[in-house]
């Protein structure tokens, strides 16, 4: 199923508040939303959740033979899912561009910046080697996935242990954790990924876009840096043309959210030890508080609402009064009535090519209220304006597979009735009686 | 690989090169009659063959008609015998797929895809013998297919890859030096607005070193510009020449 | 474009050609275009030759790899074909288009080289039962303009010919097991004998007439065309009818003559070169796609 298509003025309005220095959810532009990591009663499994996002990693091993050029190294193999869960847009088993993507960066990220010490993995040189495959599957997707899936990735390996081996001469031992504690994987360093989402061919830079903003995003920059500040991956991606400097900016915040992040990720891990030594329950069951009343608490998002009651005073108190929009029924036969004038039948102007009039587009509509004309002579000002923008042809508001997209406008009638939102973007225009314009509906 | 330095006290590298030098770069345009453009190009041992069709009507389902560019299409494919070991699958591995998304990424930012609605733009490239540096000879292919087959373009895309052993960047790099593991970072420009159209890279290196690499390879890549635009001119002589004109 | 389409008054003058022996670049109903040759273009292979023929544009390279021979073969070495229609040589070949087509030639040349004489195996053995050479030969189809199968065969044989496979000692330890050892030198090496390679000669039937070496144009205009693949000695190894007409069998007879005719002076002309290229040795510049 595709995904429905943001409308334009959603579009336009995320590209305002973007320009205003705003975000939905209230951050700001170098802010991340809240990482919340929790793990599962096994070793190697976790959950991180970016925001709404989440990601479940799950790290297991076996023993195989190892490749053929490489005798004396482990495999490690990263497999990241899209499940149908995390979004309807999510076809099973159909290979995106978007999975082939993810993978690959998770990939170069984990994999060629040598974060697992693979010679450690060997068992038999030549023989045996420890095979460790990471799952990741997204749950939800409410944007970022790269970050949180390479969260729940390192997470996930630091949090797993091994069964632990022994070798004497040619027999090899592997203990059960009953028998000896497992061993944990030996990982030098953590990179984290943190993307950056660029907007207005550059001009503007995000970090941790959320879904929104993924969908009206130019470009987007992943850099995968670990704590010593040293960059394991950097890949843009997006039609995008960066500048150098731009790309020295990132890395350097890219530091800085990192070293967070990572002093996070320590915390959780040594909390959930503390935890197990204890022999508390430790789980996903238990993460999840349900008996109290806080357990589906949702947290207010940090909009700057200081002087709202006054903009929308202001923005009402310039509007005008709605218009008397009942009128009295006409009551033709019994049984048979009419409230209002219907709108005037438009099928037959649709041959008309000549004196295009465009429906306004919803650029200026969060500000002008209507462009309610009453008058004929306004109305030609109107349409003077309007053929000039018809140069810009019609709106593509889907990806329908129809060749003419035509876009409805209400008509407004003698009786100058006003759409129902006075913020609405439709700008209503009088028809004449004989004026003939053609119109164009979007479906 | 104990024993090859790929850098030696004197500052020369495995094949002679210094840090900063190109491999021998030679290219062709106009290789193919048949496609509307074609490009062959040699960096060093690198063999890279480049064919464009287009702008044509979209073929297959036209719902991946965009009402106001032009779709680029493209796809990238090694040879079964371009590297040491026999490749099994030509194309529709990983990698193979992984490329041929930044190939596209990197030729919709360059093409004026405006001037084509609703058509398409084929590139296809081929790697008949790959020694390093294959994304970037690739790019080099394909910017002057492109212009062979007269598609207008903001400017050139030079790709080169870089490296960075002992604190010295390496330019252009071949086989061995990819193999090594050391930090790599592939890089096309627009050379005359200095614009980054896709960056990549692979392995650790330090921020500090970071705008080394970048200046490195952004100077590489205005050398690579300077050898592709004598081959188009001198290409563009002989067509004149031979038209009699 | 693997294939032209053509108005029915194109079809009408190109068959009415044909009938009085007149092609439409003037050639006679047995001329072959000008075919280039040129091997040892890619240096990562053991062998390696471009082949261009008019505007058909192949590449073809050999890989050897030391493998197991084949069960019921024990002292064989094998050969394995590979064919790939690259995206390059028409767009409808992206993807996975060109499979059908790669997978049609690969058989055909699998069939033609069936057959003891073509292809020495014996001396890509190197230990019964345990150690060959397996030769992969792969085709890399660059620009289609016709006659692909010609160009292929041809593609394949000089390559063949340029194909040097390092000598193996096998060394025996003392607990018996053994050890392969490659020589360094790369002037030891064997090399094959391909004088009974055979060459695939594609007849298309026009109207009354058959041609040999069809453009795009002349195959859109055929109804049947017979692959007869004649060694240098003009001993046939084999033969395939395509296309969607018949064949009279008169017809049929006349086109094997013609085949083997060609064939052979294909064959006599194709070794001539090679043998000039070969003497040229270290001197020769190589061209490959700059020339």
């Amino acid at each position: 199923m595709r995904e429905p298509p943001l409308s334009n003025c959603e579009k336009s309005f995320l590209l305002k508040a973007i320009r205003e220095g705003k975000r939905l959810d209230g951050r700001e532009t170098y802010d991340y939303r809240n990482i919340k990591i929790s793990f599962g009663t096994d070793y190697g499994c976790c959950i991180v959740e970016l925001g709404r996002t989440r990601v479940l990693g799950q790290v297991s091993c076996e023993l195989v033979p190892p490749k053929v050029n490489r005798p004396t190294e482990g495999i490690i193999f990263f497999n990241l899912e899209l499940s149908p869960m995390a979004s309807p847009a999510f076809e099973l088993g159909r290979q995106s561009e978007l999975l082939i993507k993810l993978n690959r960066l998770l990939e170069r990220c984990l994999r060629n910046s040598k974060c697992i010490d693979t010679e450690s993995l060997c068992v038999v040189a030549g023989e045996k080697v420890w095979q460790v495959r990471v799952d990741l599957h997204l749950l939800n997707h409410e944007g970022n996935i790269i970050d949180a899936a390479s969260i729940a990735a390192i997470v996930a390996l630091s949090h797993f242990r091994r069964h632990d081996v022994s070798i004497q001469g040619d027999e090899v031992t592997v203990y059960t954790p009953e028998e000896r504690e497992p061993v944990p994987l030996s990982i030098h360093h953590m990179p984290i990924c943190v993307s950056f989402a660029f907007f207005q061919q550059g001009t503007y830079l995000l970090v941790d876009p959320s879904d929104r903003e993924e969908r009206v995003l130019d470009g987007m920059l992943v850099i995968a840096m670990n704590k010593h500040r040293e960059i394991c991956t950097i890949q843009s991606s997006g039609g995008i043309m960066l500048l150098k400097e731009q790309v020295l900016r990132c890395s350097k915040i890219a530091g800085v959210k990192v070293t967070e992040i990572t002093e996070l990720i320590q915390k959780a891990l040594e909390n959930d030890k503390k935890i197990r030594k204890e022999g508390g329950k430790c789980g996903f069951v238990e993460s999840m508080p349900q008996q109290w009343i806080t357990a589906f608490k949702v947290e207010k998002a940090p909009v700057d609402v200081t002087d709202v009651e006054e903009k929308a005073e202001g923005i009402l108190s310039r509007a005008e009064p709605p218009a008397e929009a009942v009128s009295k029924p006409v009551l033709w036969a019994t049984g048979t009535a009419q409230i209002g004038e219907g709108l005037e039948s438009s099928w037959r102007d649709m041959e008309e090519e000549e004196g295009q009039v465009e429906d306004e587009d919803d650029e200026g509509a969060i500000d002008d209220p209507t462009l309610a004309v009453t008058q004929n002579i306004e109305m030609e000002d109107i349409s003077g304006k309007e053929e000039k923008k018809s140069d810009v042809d019609v709106v593509v508001l889907s990806d329908s597979e129809e060749e003419e997209v035509i876009i409805l406008e209400p008509e407004e009638s003698r009786i100058h009735t006003r759409s129902k939102h006075p913020a609405d973007s439709s700008a209503t225009k009088t028809t004449a009686g004989k004026k003939k314009r053609k119109k164009k509906f979007a479906l | 690989m104990a024993g090859l330095e790929l850098l030696s006290d004197q500052g020369y590298r495995l094949d002679g090169r210094k840090a900063v030098e190109l491999r021998k770069i030679q290219a062709r345009m106009g290789v193919f009659a048949q496609a509307d453009g074609s490009a062959y190009i040699e960096q060093g041992n690198t063999k890279a063959l480049a064919v464009v069709y287009g702008p044509h009507e979209i073929r297959g389902s036209r719902s991946k008609a965009l009402h106001d560019r032009a779709v680029v299409n493209c796809q990238y494919s090694m040879a079964t015998f371009s590297t040491g070991e026999r490749k099994r699958r030509p194309h529709g591995d990983r990698k193979s797929s992984e490329m041929t998304l930044h190939l596209k990424q990197t030729f919709e930012a360059a093409i004026l895809t405006q001037l084509y609605p609703r058509s398409q733009i084929d590139i296809y490239v081929q790697i008949l013998q790959a020694d390093g540096g294959n994304y970037c000879a690739c790019v080099n292919a394909a910017t002057l297919a492109i212009m062979d087959a007269g598609i207008p373009m903001r400017d050139y895309v030079c790709a080169c890859s870089t490296g960075f052993i002992e604190d010295t960047p390496l330019v252009d790099l071949c086989y061995v030096e990819e193999a090594a593991g050391g930090p790599q970072l592939a890089l096309a420009l627009l050379p005359k607005s200095e614009q980054i159209a896709l960056l990549e890279m692979n392995s650790r290196l330090h921020e500090d070193h970071l705008e080394k690499v970048l200046d490195a390879a952004s100077k590489a890549c205005r050398d690579v510009y300077a050898v592709l635009d004598r081959v188009v001119r001198d290409h563009v002589q002989e067509v004149c020449t031979l038209l009699g004109e | 474009m693997a294939w032209v389409r053509l108005s029915e008054a194109e079809k009408v003058y190109i068959a009415h050609g044909v009938q009085e022996d007149l092609r439409q670049d003037g050639r006679s109903c047995e001329d072959y275009r000008c075919i280039e040759v040129e091997t040892d273009v890619v240096s990562n292979t053991s062998g390696s030759a471009r082949v261009k023929l008019g505007h058909t544009d192949i590449l073809v390279g050999i890989k050897a790899e030391m493998g197991t021979p084949k069960l019921e073969r024990p002292h064989e070495g094998c050969v394995e074909f590979f064919v790939d229609c690259s995206a390059n040589a028409a767009p409808e070949f992206e993807g996975r288009g060109g499979e059908e087509l790669g997978t049609e030639i690969a058989n055909t040349l699998y069939r033609m080289f069936n057959n003891e004489s073509s292809l020495d195996l014996k001396a890509l053995c190197i230990s019964q039962a345990e150690h060959c050479w397996i030769l992969y030969v792969d085709v890399l189809l660059l620009e289609c303009g016709g006659n692909l199968f010609d160009a292929i065969s041809i593609g394949v044989k000089a390559a063949l010919f340029n194909t040097r496979i390092p000598k193996v000692r096998i060394l025996e330890d003392e607990e018996g097991s053994k050890e392969i050892e490659l020589s360094d030198d790369p002037y030891d090496c064997i090399r094959l004998n391909v004088e009974n390679v055979p060459c695939i000669i594609t007849l298309s039937k026009i109207g009354h007439r058959h041609v040999v070496d069809a453009t795009l144009q002349e195959e859109a205009c055929t109804l049947a065309s017979l692959l007869v693949s004649v060694t240098s000695k003009g001993l046939l190894t084999g033969m395939k009818k395509v296309g969607k007409g018949s064949l009279d069998p008169e017809s049929i007879f006349e086109m094997i003559e013609t085949g083997k005719r060609v064939g052979k002076a294909v064959h006599v002309s194709l070794q001539e070169i090679l043998n000039k290229e070969e003497s040229l040795g270290k001197q020769r510049q190589k061209v490959g796609f700059l020339g």
